[in-house]
């Protein structure tokens, strides 16, 4: 006997409601095959949206135990293995909105994909009627974003949109940013990376959730780690984001190559940090800051190996 | 009571900017819309249903022909989880005519593939523009695979003569949506989400603008359009799981058209691909074959050579669908009756091969046979997969049907280009071809265009909001789903792969039993909030309508030809049937059968061999 218990909303209610399958009804059925059987022979009320039933079309993405799948994708057998348990609980996308039961508004999110002009512009020298021209490798390079198929599924593991979506944009949204602005065809990366930066680029907390969850196997954190990299490249080096980025690099390089969290403190966000003085105090307390770092601290064993390392990344990159 | 519908609500529930619709009333509007219990009407200049490869490319260029113009693509989910994504072959187009191929080849091969049921002279147009449309889809930033001058790379594929099958990987669909999406929103094209079409209005032969429900309210609202494009896909639903195409394919726009008075073209003509994968009807594309996979039967023999011993595997996918049951009528195959199948063996491209060049295959492989590609050969049988019939397209070069203010744009839509059967790669450059074609065409009709009164618009929104209440109104819901695989289940057995006018005449018995079951039908849920079982409710009684029509053309239509395989008439009958069926469909629900002739200029007909 499985037990399959959905958080529900009707428009107006949420409640919770659990629905029991026997184990013949479960085996070797996916998460959606099971979501479809319970419609069919339960409850015809329950909402859910799925379209291709082969991963390939993004609709039917849901969470399992809290974690977004795409339900076509997810074997029933493979959750009992992995949990130890025939008890599930079934949850619409987090930080998403909900419309019914499963089903989510794609409404905001896809306003937000259009902000970064998913579209590329090619460079001058291709033509509609010619068409561009792209060599092996730098297809390879773009290849694996375009994976994505818009499930929701980084969205919905994403800590900084749980925390305040206000100032943050879905991770699928910069791995478009980065597929359009890495195509070697493009004529304008900025076109992309600038509408990335006002959507939030440097919120990222680096929680790499949305890299475990992506169904498939894109990171959308290192993509946006690629942006980062890529408008400060393009000049785009002002403020709180690339001065802490700044920072990280000035310790490790030119200073002792131990990160100086005083110093980074103070060179993020400038004499404004003073406003995370308590916090200040509270890692002080607990032994978890130096005071005296602000003076500079002792260099680390084998720092010009670190240089040469990073002096070596540098030159592999320009390649 | 009828409820009260004010702009303010159909604006609060629509999902796009306010600025999308705009409300344009005159008295006369007001009286009529009072009269009818429904508020003033929303209107759009072009309104494009369904958000396919079609529908994108017709938005792009609506707006383009004529900024000015407001244009909305209506959704039935999110724009992205249409039928193009699940495309994976390839897509049509000549780009190298270093080897000899050249547009009229392919139309040739097109024509041929077809079994000359198919318009020569908008063919041409069509493969005229498929070539340049590759290069500007390389141009948007679609990510083709690359050949060592880094072009655009094309593959071999079924009944093609020269190599112009334009890939990326085994995703080509997928990547194609993704390109028109990306276009799409980054041109500004608005979007109704979640919103279904429920009918178009037609009133003194002009089209009046469409009827949508949004889903996420419930509410029922006309919306007054001076262009409505159909581009809904198409019906192959109607075989319920034995079909590879999504579930929400359900031919709403086909349907739609038939009940507006357009004639639903060679409605029998429904390819069946040959190898799906036996649980549940998904592809393995014809990549697979084109890559060098061979079909082996129960005795380990490619037996393709005995059906098309040229072409072998890369046969077109009638013949080879044919083959297969064949094989498998005749005792060659595996399993026992639905479960039957034969062999798809890869394993000797290798390991290489099939993780770098086929890896969606081998990952449907594992989800629905827990077979790995690269250890093991896969189980496979024929899948219905694509809509050669659709509403009639009257002119091609703007994709109009009969009804002024009425396009349609591809899977939707028969020009016919596809004829009897359609060739692989020949559907992704049918949808951006034709939608786009179809978008310019509702562009510069509207920008001469006013809107139409939207009296019936108006009477039909009225019907439907009634319909939604009486059919909410307690039932069972499991009748539906009965009724919904009795009709798969029907319609695979007797207008499958092999059809007799007995099958036929028994399957018009049991779809007029089907129709009158599912008259008496209620669904037990009056929840307006995303009421998916009515969305259900709505689809089934839609290719219910277009089974009906699709049965009475293939009893009508007494030889074989193309994907339409009658065992009684084994043979193509050019002297009779060498036209399209047109079925038409009266108000009171009854079908009438009509002929069309097929476009004939440069090919003769001929014996089709491979």
């Amino acid at each position: 006997m499985a037990t399959i218990i959905i958080d529900r909303f009707d428009g107006k209610n949420r409640f919770e409601q659990s629905y029991k399958l026997d184990a013949a009804d479960v085996a070797g059925k996916t998460v959606l095959n099971t979501l479809l059987f319970i419609k069919q022979t339960q409850d015809p009320t329950l909402n859910f949206t799925a379209s291709c039933r082969c991963a390939i079309c993004g609709a039917c993405a849901v969470r399992v135990n809290g974690h977004a799948v795409l339900a076509c994708d997810t074997k029933m057998d493979d959750l009992i293995q992995t949990y130890g348990s025939d008890t599930f609980r079934i949850a619409p996308l987090a930080n998403f909105k909900v419309i019914s039961d499963l089903v989510v508004d794609w409404e905001p999110a896809m306003e937000n994909l259009r902000k970064i002009h998913p579209g590329m512009v090619a460079k001058s020298e291709f033509s509609m009627k010619e068409g561009c021209r792209q060599n092996q490798k730098d297809f390879d390079r773009i290849i694996k974003q375009w994976d994505c198929i818009l499930c929701g599924a980084c969205a919905s593991e994403c800590n900084k949109l749980s925390a305040d979506n206000r100032d943050y944009m879905e991770p699928f949204v910069f791995t478009h940013a980065w597929r359009a602005a890495n195509d070697s065809r493009s004529k304008d990366p900025l076109l992309h990376g600038k509408p990335a930066v006002a959507g939030g680029l440097w919120n990222c907390v680096h929680c790499q959730e949305c890299a475990n969850r992506c169904p498939k196997g894109i990171s959308a954190a290192d993509d946006i780690a690629g942006l980062r990299g890529m408008v400060m490249a393009k000049g785009m080096t002002e403020g709180v984001g690339p001065a802490h980025a700044k920072s990280f690099y000035t310790d490790l390089v030119e200073d002792s190559g131990r990160l100086n969290e005083v110093r980074l403190a103070l060179r993020t966000e400038g004499i404004s940090t003073i406003a995370r003085a308590g916090m200040a105090v509270t890692l002080l307390r607990q032994g978890k800051m130096n005071p005296l770092e602000a003076f500079g601290g002792e260099t680390i064993e084998g720092h010009d190996a670190l240089v040469k390392m990073i002096q070596a990344a540098h030159a592999a990159e320009k390649e | 009571m009828t409820q009260q519908f004010t702009r303010r609500k159909f604006l609060q529930s629509a999902c796009i900017t306010i600025s999308a619709l705009t409300v344009n009333m005159s008295g006369i509007e007001k009286a009529l819309a009072a009269a009818a219990g429904v508020g003033p009407m929303a209107t759009c200049d072009v309104l494009i249903i369904g958000s396919g490869g079609a529908g994108l490319r017709a938005a792009v260029a609506a707006m383009k022909k004529n900024p000015k113009l407001n244009v909305v693509v209506v959704s039935k989910c999110m724009p992205s989880r249409s039928a193009t994504c699940m495309a994976e072959g390839g897509i049509n187009g000549v780009t190298d005519f270093s080897k000899g191929d050249s547009y009229e080849l392919h139309c040739f091969d097109t024509v041929k593939g077809g079994d000359y049921l198919v318009d020569q002279d908008s063919t041409l147009k069509f493969c005229e523009q498929a070539g340049p449309a590759i290069l500007e889809l390389d141009y948007l930033g679609m990510p083709f695979s690359r050949t060592a001058e880094g072009k655009v790379k094309a593959r071999p594929f079924g009944g093609a003569s020269k190599v112009r099958c334009n890939y990326s990987a085994d995703k080509t669909g997928h990547i194609v949506a993704h390109t028109c999406l990306d276009d799409a929103l980054s041109n500004g094209v608005k979007f109704l989400m979640d919103h279904e079409l429920l009918d178009v209005a037609v009133d003194n032969g002009r089209c009046e603008g469409a009827v949508l429900r949004n889903i996420r309210t419930g509410e029922i609202a006309p919306v007054r359009a001076k262009a409505v494009v159909l581009a809904t896909g198409g019906y192959t639903r109607i075989f319920w799981n034995r079909t590879s195409t999504p579930y929400i394919a359900t031919g709403d726009g086909v349907a739609a058209a038939l009940r507006a008075g357009v004639p639903f073209k060679d409605p029998e003509m429904v390819q069946f691909h040959p190898t799906g994968v036996v649980h549940g009807g998904v592809l393995i594309t014809e990549a697979a074959r084109g890559e060098g996979g061979y079909l082996l039967n129960n005795k380990g023999e490619r037996f393709m050579k005995a059906y098309a011993p040229s072409k072998m595997e890369l046969g077109p996918r009638d013949i080879v669908a044919r083959a297969i049951e064949t094989e498998i009528r005749e005792g060659r195959g595996y399993g026992q009756g639905l479960e039957s199948y034969v062999l798809l063996d890869l394993r000797h491209l290798g390991r290489d091969k099939i993780v770098n060049d086929l890896p969606q295959i081998r990952h449907v492989g594992k989800l629905f046979e827990n077979i790995d590609l690269v250890d093991q050969p896969m189980v496979i049988r024929p899948t219905a997969h694509y809509s050669m019939g659709g509403i009639e397209v009257n002119r091609f070069d703007d994709m109009s049907t009969v009804v002024p203010g009425l396009f349609t744009a591809g899977e939707a839509s028969c020009v016919s280009i596809h004829g009897a059967n359609r060739l692989g790669g020949n559907s992704l450059a049918d949808a951006v071809v034709t939608g786009k074609i179809a978008g310019d065409g509702a562009a510069t009709f509207a920008s001469q265009a006013d809107f139409a009164a939207g009296k019936r618009l108006v009477d039909i929104t009225a019907r439907w909001q009634s319909r939604f209440r009486d059919a909410t109104n307690g039932g069972d819901a499991k009748q539906l789903y009965a009724i919904r695989e009795e009709m798969g289940a029907q319609l695979w057995d007797n207008m499958g792969i092999f059809r007799t006018q007995a099958k036929l005449d028994a399957l018009t018995g049991t779809l007029a039993d089907l129709r009158s079951r599912y008259e008496a039908l209620r669904v037990p849920n009056a929840n307006p909030v995303y009421n998916t079982v009515f969305t259900e409710y709505v689809e089934l009684g839609n290719m219910l309508q277009l089974a009906q029509a699709a049965c009475l053309a293939a009893s009508e239509r007494k030889e074989s030809r193309g994907a339409h395989t009658r065992e009684d008439f084994p043979k193509r009958d050019d002297a009779n049937f060498l036209k399209h069926s047109m079925v038409t469909m009266d108000d009171s629900g009854k079908m009438r059968m009509g002929w069309k002739d097929v476009e004939i200029t440069k090919f003769k007909p001929e014996e089709r061999k491979y």
